[in-house]
């Protein structure tokens, strides 16, 4: 029975850490279950989480637009030139603006927006509820009778949210245009051809899994950090690790949507 | 332990920024919509044709049909029917129909790289238009099923081309001999040296033509005087009292003559009649032989000097003979 010990404590650490990783995944969806029926009911909408959710987007979203807009301008102008020149290369050309349309508009603009965000507010909210916790923040604000859920994070989770619709929005459209002038040059007389190759891409299916995707992203920027920043123990020294934590989990669910997203689009 | 509380640094015009933004967003998101909407023909009157074909490999629903390379409509939706033919129906804008007339021809075609197209081709614009609903065959020409054969035509081709344009081909050679020739051609004696070879020959040919003319111009000369020879015997033999002339009366003479001499032979044959007939009465017959001699030498004397004077006359036979009977 002796010699068994290690083993079982190994089983015993290695189940623990399963059921940890569980009760993280469990967190992490009953906070964003919680989210979305938060954000759909008007309850949650005062001037209160209005405040934050107004800072939520000026945070995330204003202060970074223009700058993030050019970068994205920039990297969807040289893609856009690659794709183009090499479908010229093997003949292809007619082909080159739906590829690029669907290469920039469907998968890289959204993926990169919500890296960014991630990148950007995802850690700094973890970071924030991190020690929101650890300080019992929330323990102080529950005692005042008030919900921080809904008073403190979803209005987070909504701003979120918007913050990676938007830019995705003015990003997807700086795309579009870019991908046109460099395609016919600058003239507007093939703008039917555009709209042809446009609807050719976006068919309803196309649209609703682009809408779903970037919703799906822009909760996840906010609810997994959130989600994990709550779950760790209240110790200054966990602080770090729950932060990594949520980005790693962050980063696997936006790859995992992309993933699903291109499963249903194409398999 | 206890977080001092932090304010919020003041923002200006927090609201009117993120008002903004979320109208841009909205704005982008609309506007987007709308457009993908007016893409697809949503906004747009279509009239509806179909096509039927024996295959639809490559068809697909939103492709377009070209009309002069420039798209004119879509697939909307794809069946078969019962007898297993392919109904493609197609949204045509009412806009652009006037491009369908009830003569076009609709084709499939595939190629090696790249999707199949659907093309329609109107060659008479002056038809009547294609009415909505109408049901047209869509023929399919397939590239790939004649590149093999295709293929080994090219190889057959290139091979004759090879053939002709090799070094040794006679098709070089004879371009190699043009090139010499027509460089002779332009050069001092032109034409004439290119079709002679080289130029001492092109020489000696445009010295014959010289002496042929000097020639030309002595025979000139010759023929001239003969003119005139001619014409002075043509005076002497044909001319009033020409030679031509007196040969005339001279014939007519002789005609005489003759005509005299055969007389007196018919008499001398009576005559020998009588002799052989009367042998016995030789005395009466003896004086009319001598008469008949008399008159036998008249004739005779008379051809003679006939004879002589038409050898006096004609100036062309030296040694005339008139041979008597």
């Amino acid at each position: 029975m002796q010699r068994m010990d290690p083993i079982i404590a190994a089983l015993t650490q290695r189940g623990a850490a399963l059921l940890n990783w569980l009760r993280g995944w469990r967190a992490v969806f009953r906070f964003a279950a919680v989210a979305i029926v938060e954000s759909l009911s008007p309850r949650t909408y005062n001037s209160a989480t209005r405040s934050v959710v107004l800072k939520q987007i000026y945070f995330t979203a204003w202060q970074i637009l223009p700058r993030f807009a050019l970068f994205a301008a920039l990297l969807s102008y040289v893609l856009i030139q690659i794709v183009v020149d090499t479908a010229r290369d093997f003949g292809l050309a007619d082909y080159a603006l739906e590829a690029v349309i669907r290469l920039l508009v469907l998968e890289v603009l959204p993926l990169m927006t919500a890296l960014f965000v991630a990148l950007r507010s995802g850690a700094a909210t973890g970071t924030e509820v991190v020690l929101m916790n650890i300080h019992n923040e929330i323990l102080a604000i529950e005692a005042s009778g008030v919900d921080p859920g809904r008073f403190e994070f979803i209005p987070r989770v909504i701003g979120g949210a918007i913050s990676v619709l938007a830019l995705t929005a003015v990003t997807s459209s700086l795309a579009l245009l870019i991908a046109y002038f460099v395609v016919y040059g600058l003239q507007y007389w093939n703008l039917p051809d555009f709209a042809r190759v446009v609807a050719r891409i976006f068919d309803l299916p196309a649209l609703a899994i682009l809408w779903v995707k970037v919703l799906a992203f822009g909760l996840a920027v906010t609810v997994i950090p959130i989600a994990e920043a709550l779950a760790a123990p209240k110790k200054l020294f966990f602080a770090p690790i729950a932060v990594l934590r949520g980005m790693v989990r962050l980063f696997f669910v936006l790859m995992l949507i992309e993933v699903l997203s291109l499963a249903l689009k194409y398999i | 332990m206890e977080r001092a509380p932090v304010r919020a640094p003041l923002i200006k015009n927090l609201e009117f920024k993120v008002g903004l933004l979320l109208v841009l967003t909205l704005t982008l998101a609309v506007a987007f919509i709308g457009y993908t909407l007016y893409a697809r023909g949503v906004f747009e009157r279509t009239q509806k044709l179909t096509l039927i074909a024996d295959n639809a490999d490559g068809v697909s629903i939103g492709m377009a049909i070209g009309f002069s390379g420039f798209p004119i409509g879509q697939v909307k939706r794809m069946a078969l029917t019962d007898q297993g033919k392919v109904r493609i129906e197609m949204a045509i804008p009412v806009k652009d129909a006037r491009w369908l007339r009830t003569s076009s021809v609709f084709t499939l075609e595939k190629s090696m790289v790249g999707a199949a197209k659907i093309k329609a081709f109107s060659t008479n614009l002056k038809d009547p238009l294609l009415a909505d609903n109408a049901e047209r065959p869509l023929y399919t020409g397939d590239a790939a099923q004649e590149i093999p054969e295709l293929m080994a035509k090219v190889r057959d081709v290139l091979s004759n081309l090879q053939n002709l344009t090799d070094q040794q081909s006679s098709l070089s050679q004879t371009m190699v001999n043009l090139r010499t020739v027509s460089d002779r051609m332009a050069g001092r004696y032109g034409v004439v040296g290119g079709i002679l070879g080289d130029d001492q020959n092109a020489r000696k040919v445009i010295e014959a033509i010289d002496r042929a003319n000097t020639l030309l111009a002595s025979l000139n000369g010759v023929s001239l005087k003969v003119d005139t020879v001619l014409t002075k015997t043509d005076q002497r033999l044909h001319g009033q009292g020409g030679i031509m002339d007196e040969t005339q009366k001279a014939v007519v003479q002789i005609n005489a003559i003759l005509t005299d001499a055969r007389e007196s032979l018919k008499k001398a044959d009576a005559i020998l009649k009588n002799t052989q007939g009367i042998s016995s009465d030789i005395k009466g017959a003896t004086t009319d032989i001598a008469s008949l001699r008399a008159q036998v030498d008249d004739s005779l004397a008379k051809v003679n000097r006939m004879i002589d004077e038409i050898n006096r006359k004609w100036p062309f036979s030296h040694k005339a003979e008139v041979k008597l009977p």
